[in-house]
């Protein structure tokens, strides 16, 4: 077992290298003086444990607008992709409806396109509603990319909560409302926890929409702002830039950890059954 | 409480028909089970009474009111499902007072009766455990207090003990027999084991490939099956089956088989003189002969404590015998057997029908 575990570890260990070093620039970049920055041969070690780094770069890329556009938009457009995909997924795996194979077909086929192909079309759809340059086409879209997974996803776990429970809460007496918010829901909390924190990492990390849809500064989320910190700059204030990736990765790094559990518990009981 | 009427009713998904012209009255207080084998259609035709399946024709009626297009909620049933269907989010407690509260009971009521429900089957210590904290036969027990609490006009049954092991199967029939002796709820109860089906119904509905075989009480059922159906169905070992054509001499009538051998059937038989029938013959019915029996051979014996089971061949067609006496027979002995003629049953060899 323990012998096992360690060749398994062994065949791993490139892969965990590789993952493991843009974090590892990443950290030691963000908490560097910049007269250090490009010391040659690089070295891993660092004079001063410079927090200052933080605090300047703040100010300077106007890290808190930036992640409060992002919080928005992360937010709203989970709560949004979860208002539409529960009812949808409900309906998907408790009732028989004409369409319904070719509707799971549409949603799966949705996730096998690029969102960079579709961005042309997005962008003027957004024009035509005079959304362009406003958070809000954001949510909206990452609403939408989301969609098709989390219907499928929580479709997936409610179909693994017995019927028989539903019948059981009508049989005493319970309307189709009252079994649903007293028994069924209760049931899918994990899962919809679990698909919850997906869209939001996804709608957290996404860049190529945001780059498009919004063009003022002020309007950035994290991704895009700390990509103008280097796109077209003559000079790059790479222990800023590092200092600002490093405090965006953060809280999905946590929040990822905390909830993994959940996540593989959540995804295994959809292949179980 | 209330009687329950069942109508020429009809089941269809789609084109296919799994119930077709099912007429049943069920009187008040009476322990009705219906028993098939799987896919005949019984809990189909339990979750159509319950209000979880719609009715395709025909007429369900709970006391005077028609309820085919009543939802479940409304139709004051209780039902005990055989997964036992608990609210796996709430204690013992929160399932069985799940349906007052939603009722808007006042509290001192629903302890009361949760408690006394509780008290009657034994959960008192356990109110406060949550389903998965509990064996196999708590939750049976917390599913029937959900049904108790509820004080319905009819308890519905599937399958409920299947899940159980076999010792606990048998302990919990028992409970919910003398259960409906003390409350005489109305119930209907779903199984595909025929010894439950035998042991607690008042009368058994036995139903075959979305039908009606036959209705009545357990032991006029096994006495006098209306068909072969019914008659194989129900008892276990099962009953004889042995081909033959009727022969009546000297006001004896007799089953000929192929190889000659007649096997005495009581004179009553309708079945007339050279028609091919099937002679059934429960093994427990037949007995050792003195002299001039009917020749056997003995294949395989199986000791089962209370019996012996010897299985034999007869004229080239097998059957089987109980003994509760200790015979020291082997395969391939030759014995005589014989049995008494009102015990035989006489079925027509085509349409299956008792004759």
């Amino acid at each position: 077992m323990l012998k096992k575990s360690i060749l398994f570890w062994l065949i791993l260990s490139p892969l965990v290298v590789v993952i493991l070093f843009p974090f590892g620039v990443m950290f030691v970049s963000a908490f560097r003086p910049r007269e250090e920055l490009f010391t040659y041969p690089p070295t891993w070690t660092f004079s001063e444990f410079r927090w200052a780094n933080f605090a300047e770069m703040w100010v300077k890329t106007n890290f808190g607008q930036a992640l409060l556009n992002s919080l928005y938009v992360s937010v709203l457009s989970t709560l949004l992709a979860m208002i539409l995909s529960i009812p949808a997924a409900y309906a998907l795996s408790r009732y028989r409806f004409p369409g319904k194979r070719a509707y799971r077909t549409f949603l799966l086929m949705t996730q096998m396109m690029s969102p960079i192909v579709l961005v042309l079309g997005l962008f003027r759809m957004m024009v035509a509603l005079g959304l362009v340059n406003t958070l809000n086409s954001l949510v909206l879209t990452y609403a939408a990319f989301n969609m098709a997974f989390t219907i499928w996803m929580l479709q997936s776990y409610f179909s693994t909560i017995p019927r028989d429970l539903e019948e059981a809460a009508w049989i005493d007496g319970a309307g189709h409302l009252t079994s649903l918010l007293k028994v069924f829901l209760p049931l899918a909390v994990p899962a919809m926890a679990v698909t919850a924190i997906f869209g939001f990492i996804n709608s957290w990390n996404e860049f190529v929409l945001a780059l498009t849809m919004i063009r003022s500064s002020d309007g950035f989320t994290l991704p895009v702002q700390i990509y103008s910190q280097v796109a077209g700059r003559y000079q790059i204030e790479w222990h800023h830039v590092m200092a600002a990736t490093m405090l965006a990765t953060l809280p999905v790094a946590i929040v990822f950890s905390w909830l993994q559990r959940f996540l593989i518990r959540g995804m295994a009981l959809g292949a179980v059954k | 409480m209330a009687s329950v009427t069942i109508s020429n009713v009809g089941k269809a998904f789609g084109t296919m028909n799994v119930l077709r012209d099912i007429n049943i009255d069920i009187e008040n207080h009476e322990f009705v089970v219906l028993v098939g084998p799987s896919g005949c259609g019984k809990s189909t035709l339990l979750r159509m009474i319950a209000g979880l399946e719609t009715v395709s024709n025909g007429e369900v009626r709970i006391g005077e009111r028609v309820v085919n297009d009543v939802p479940a909620r409304e139709r004051d049933i209780a039902m005990v499902f055989q997964n036992y269907a608990l609210y796996p989010h709430m204690t013992s407690y929160g399932n069985m007072s799940f349906s007052l509260r939603l009722r808007k009971r006042p509290q001192p009521e629903i302890d009361q009766k949760v408690r006394d429900a509780a008290a009657t089957l034994n959960l008192l210590p356990f109110l406060e455990r949550s389903p998965r904290q509990l064996s196999g036969g708590q939750r049976q027990r917390v599913a029937m207090g959900r049904a108790l609490v509820r004080e319905a006009q009819v308890f519905l049954y599937d399958e409920p003990l299947s899940n159980l092991d076999a010792k606990l199967r048998v302990v919990m029939r028992t409970e919910i027999k003398a259960l409906h002796q003390r409350l005489k709820t109305t119930s209907i109860y779903v199984t595909h084991d025929q010894i439950e089906a035998m042991t607690m119904a008042d009368r058994i509905v036995v139903m075959n490939g979305g039908r009606i075989e036959q209705i009545g009480a357990p032991l006029d059922l096994y006495d006098r099956p209306g068909n072969l159906f019914v008659a194989g169905f129900l008892g276990s070992p099962s009953m004889n089956f042995l081909k033959g054509r009727m022969r009546r001499t000297q006001g004896k009538a007799y089953v000929e088989t192929e190889g000659g051998i007649g096997l005495p059937v009581s004179a009553a038989t309708a079945a007339a003189e050279n028609q091919p029938v099937i002679c059934g013959i429960r093994p427990e019915h037949i007995a050792i002969a003195g002299e001039g029996g009917l020749p056997v051979t003995v294949d395989v014996v199986e000791p089962t404590g209370p019996n012996i089971e010897v299985f034999f061949s007869l004229a080239g067609q097998n059957g089987s015998a109980v003994f509760t006496e200790r015979h020291k027979f082997r395969p391939g002995d030759r014995v005589a057997l014989h049995w008494q003629p009102e015990h035989a049953n006489v079925f027509d060899a085509e349409t299956g029908v008792r004759l």
